[in-house]
């Protein structure tokens, strides 16, 4: 039933399934604190229906589901209608009835409400059916694994007892009825079985992964243990890791103890549960940094025997060797060989070899650690203090044990620590379990929440889109089955931020800045754009990421993931990119246009002003000749001609852009001696000829040493110079001199069509 | 009549039904109630009939109705029958008797009852 629902629901719901059994824990607490015999169960304890109801499929079910969170169903199975409305008013309002006047009728009713059903009143003289052939086909069906069945009748025969226990009854009331007997029977069967559904899940979730020992479920519960107890998570698997090793080096000594392979990994999978009976213990005395009073002590030894009755009370499963090693280790993993420890001064071998070989895990393990009322001993301390006998008294063959094995040991712990990193996971739930403990989703909840899940992915296969949903708790990320084709990536994955895949796909710097955004969103407006480069099949294309963020209802809002889409902007973003290119660049040269170089070159005196800047501009002399002689489309030629001998003649980091007509600019950054920088320029420029046509250039240099850090002052003052080349003669270049134009005569040599005209008009 | 005279007149315990269902309005109710349950007719149509299976169970209903119900003397006949009926049995000597005791018992019953009734709407 439990590997269905978590096969069904994926990872999130796994983790609402430990918090149920982390709920069973709290509820049984409370009820052994009060005991249980305190009148009608309270509504809320027995709420929780089956687990196998939680996931039927339609509306009518839903109903079913809602009503039954209200109450529990009785299947009353009797021929007589007095009998059956006897018991009927015995059990009152509290539960929902339902009849049937024979045996064929039951077992239908049982095919309809299956699991509905909390518990079934059965008669055996029936006609058509009687209650032993309802009992055969519950069994057939195995409905009676399930669903309680208290037998009622006057048979007093003491054979019809027995064989109705045989068959799977719970309990037997005979006729006359009492009516406080049977609602107390009634009462009490329906919380036994809830309380066992819960536990049989619990334990059969462990049993199914039999092959997987340290199972998951183990390590939750003991690492909830030790959050509550401040502990570093570490501390189980060093248990663990040690008191493998041990046992391991045990029975290469000795055959004393009779220890197969699978002893040594039970013993050391039970480990994990060996303080397990500190849920119980409150956190106030757990976690009290200073010594324990007398009494809180106390407290404190109980929950070695806490822990092994948790162990005991499990009703299925008594005897599995697992069960049974955890009980051991449980009660027993403090007591000492000289019968000095708790809690029942056991005595040298009267202590099972697994709780001594525990013990000593745990004692190195706490030396060895940090704790809030004691630094860390080093590994050589810690193995001379249990050796000396300051941990209280140890069997001599275990402590040779912890002798040969002492080389081994740091060396085999450090592999724990390099496996901290896949714990992370289960680290992050059980963390998270114990922050909000509270956390109970009825079934209904799961099926709603199914119900939607089953919406969504129907959608999301319909559309060719990465659609994601990242949960913070447990950190993994669900993709669309579109997406993770795409992506190839597996649709669910762990732990995405540690994932090599996903890093692949996206890069740290994009994570972390899209993290970061979905952080900063408020639950008021949690909607995120975010556009960068995914890697797709080898390929970065241009993505649009469309994430909402989810936050959780509580005060202050808690960031709990996100879902959303990202869409390939590819085509588009490229397309923009040639849009914006095209607004910069000049379309006949390739150059940068005016405007933007202007722009570029203010961002660069603004960024460095304490360098060194030169402005030149130059101008193709004679060029309206080449226009008019060979016409426009040759003239464009020596343009591109002309650009692309600037492109080679200036230096990497210089900008070079058509200011207009045949009209170029060069800025330039530049260290020392500016006078050779530009005579090495115009050296490339100029001279030779586009096919029959001369290239002749004339320019004007301005340094902004001489006309200051400003773009305005540095293009005005080169055309000025350039106006005085055009002037002298052209096929030069020539310097901005302050005393070479008066000041009263401003004047340009850019015209807006070509360089000819300004100075021929002078002329 | 009270309820309490009625158990008098057919012979049952009072007492002993009150101890178990705790509500004088429920065995009130149950009682009304027996009258019209059709398990002795049952009875008596299956034994004319010949259908010893059928009997057994009604009898056997019979039986557990009165158990509850406290009907002591209609108990013990009806029980002796059940047990005589029981495996779809043979006829045995004095089953004659035994049927003839359990309708003279049930007609006490139904006449208590009556009773009882016609005093509570009176």
């Amino acid at each position: 039933m439990i590997r269905n629902l978590r096969k069904r629901a994926g990872s999130w719901n796994s983790c609402l399934f430990f918090s149920r059994c982390l709920w069973y824990t709290r509820k049984r607490m409370d009820i052994e604190a009060y005991g249980p015999s305190r009148g009608p169960a309270p509504s809320g304890i027995g709420i929780d229906p089956a687990l196998g109801a939680a996931f039927k499929k339609n509306e009518k079910e839903m109903d079913a589901l809602e009503r039954i969170a209200d109450k529990q169903r009785v299947l009353i199975v009797d021929d007589s209608e007095m009998n059956r409305a006897i018991l009927a008013d015995m059990l009152g309002n509290e539960y929902d009835i339902l009849e049937a006047e024979n045996g064929n009728e039951a077992v239908s009713m049982l095919q309809k409400h299956s699991t509905d059903i909390s518990l079934v009143l059965l008669d055996i003289v029936m006609p058509e059916m009687d209650g032993f052939g309802v009992l055969t086909m519950m069994n057939r069906y195995h409905w009676i694994d399930d669903i309680p069945v208290i037998m009622i009748s006057a048979e007093r025969g003491s054979t019809h007892i027995e064989r109705a226990f045989e068959m799977g009854i719970t309990d037997f009331i005979s006729r006359p009825f009492d009516a406080l007997i049977v609602h107390r029977r009634v009462v009490n069967t329906i919380l036994l079985y809830a309380k066992q559904k819960k536990l049989t899940a619990l334990v059969a979730e462990q049993i199914y992964e039999k092959e997987r020992r340290s199972s998951l479920m183990i390590d939750i519960l003991s690492h909830i243990v030790e959050f509550r107890n401040g502990e570093s998570g570490l501390h189980v698997r060093h248990v663990h890791t040690l008191t493998e090793l041990l046992l391991k080096t045990l029975v290469q000594k000795t055959d004393r103890y009779h220890l197969s392979q699978t002893d040594i990994s039970v013993i050391s999978t039970a480990s994990a549960l060996h303080d397990v009976g500190k849920i119980a213990i409150p956190e106030e005395i757990l976690n009290k940094p200073g010594r324990f009073t007398e009494e809180e002590f106390a407290i404190m030894k109980d929950h070695s025997k806490i822990g092994a009755e948790m162990l005991k009370d499990l009703p299925a499963y008594q005897d599995e060797p697992l069960m049974k090693a955890a009980y051991e280790i449980c009660r027993w993993h403090h007591e000492r060989w000289d019968g000095r420890g708790y809690p029942d001064g056991l005595k040298g071998d009267e202590i099972p070899i697994s709780a001594q070989m525990v013990a000593l895990a745990d004692v190195y393990d706490a030396l060895t650690s940090e704790r809030v009322y004691k630094p860390a001993f080093t590994h050589e301390q810690a193995v001379d203090m249990i050796l000396r006998g300051e941990c209280g008294e140890f069997n001599p063959l275990v402590l040779e044990c912890l002798r040969d094995s002492a080389p081994a040991i740091p060396e085999e712990l450090s592999h724990d620590d390099g496996l901290r990193q896949s714990h992370r996971e289960m680290q992050n739930i059980a963390r998270e379990l114990h922050k909000h403990e509270e956390l109970t989703a009825s079934e209904r909840t799961l099926e709603l929440l199914e119900h939607e899940r089953m919406k969504y992915s129907f959608f999301a296969s319909l559309t060719e889109e990465i659609q994601f949903e990242y949960t913070v708790t447990p950190p993994s990320l669900v993709l669309s089955t579109w997406g993770s084709e795409k992506l190839g990536l597996p649709e669910t994955l762990m732990d995405p931020y540690q994932d090599v895949q996903a890093q692949a796909i996206i890069g740290a710097t994009e994570q972390a800045e899209l993290a970061d955004a979905l952080h900063s969103t408020t639950p008021g407006n949690p909607v995120v754009q975010y556009e960068c480069k995914l890697r797709v099949n080898g390929e970065e294309r241009w993505h649009q990421i469309i994430a909402r963020a989810s936050w959780s209802s509580e005060e202050p809002p808690r960031y709990t993931g996100c879902i959303g889409k990202a869409l390939d902007i590819h085509c588009s973003r490229l397309q923009l990119e040639n849009l914006e290119r095209q607004a910069s660049h000049d379309a006949l040269t390739g150059l940068l246009n005016h405007a933007y170089a202007k722009k570029r070159i203010i961002e660069r005196l603004e960024d460095r002003p304490e360098s060194d800047y030169a402005l030149a501009i130059l101008d193709l002399d004679y060029f309206k000749s080449a226009n008019d002689t060979y016409g426009h489309m040759f003239g464009d030629q020596v343009l591109k001609f002309i650009a692309e001998r600037m492109r080679r003649s200036i230096r990497g980091g210089d900008i070079a852009a058509r200011v207009g007509g045949d009209e170029f600019l060069i800025f330039l950054e530049y260290k020392g001696d500016l006078e050779p920088i530009i005579d090495g320029i115009y050296g490339r420029l100029a001279g030779g000829s586009y096919e029959e046509f001369a290239i002749s250039v004339s320019m004007g240099v301005a340094a902004a040493a001489s006309v200051g850090l400003d773009y305005d002052a540095l293009f005005r003052c080169a055309d000025q110079a350039l106006y005085v080349v055009k002037n002298n003669g052209k096929g030069h270049y020539s310097y901005y001199r302050k005393e070479a134009v008066p000041m009263d005569e401003v004047i340009s040599a850019v015209s807006p069509i070509d360089g000819e005209s300004a100075a021929s008009q002078t002329r | 009549m009270t309820l309490k005279e009625c158990y008098a007149a057919m012979g049952g315990d009072y007492d002993e039904v009150m101890g178990r269902l705790r509500s004088e309005r429920l065995v009130q109710k149950f009682v009304l109630k027996f009258p019209g349950d059709g398990s002795f007719d049952l009875l008596r149509r299956s034994l004319e009939s010949g259908d010893r299976g059928e009997a057994f169970r009604a009898a056997h209903t019979i039986k557990g109705v009165c158990a509850n119900l406290a009907f002591g003397p209609l108990l013990a006949s009806s029980e002796r029958l059940t047990e005589a009926l029981r495996d779809g049995a043979p006829p045995q000597p004095g089953e004659e008797e035994l049927i003839g005791q359990v309708e003279e018992d049930y007609r006490r019953v139904i006449q208590a009852i009556q009773a009882f009734q016609e005093g509570a709407a009176g």
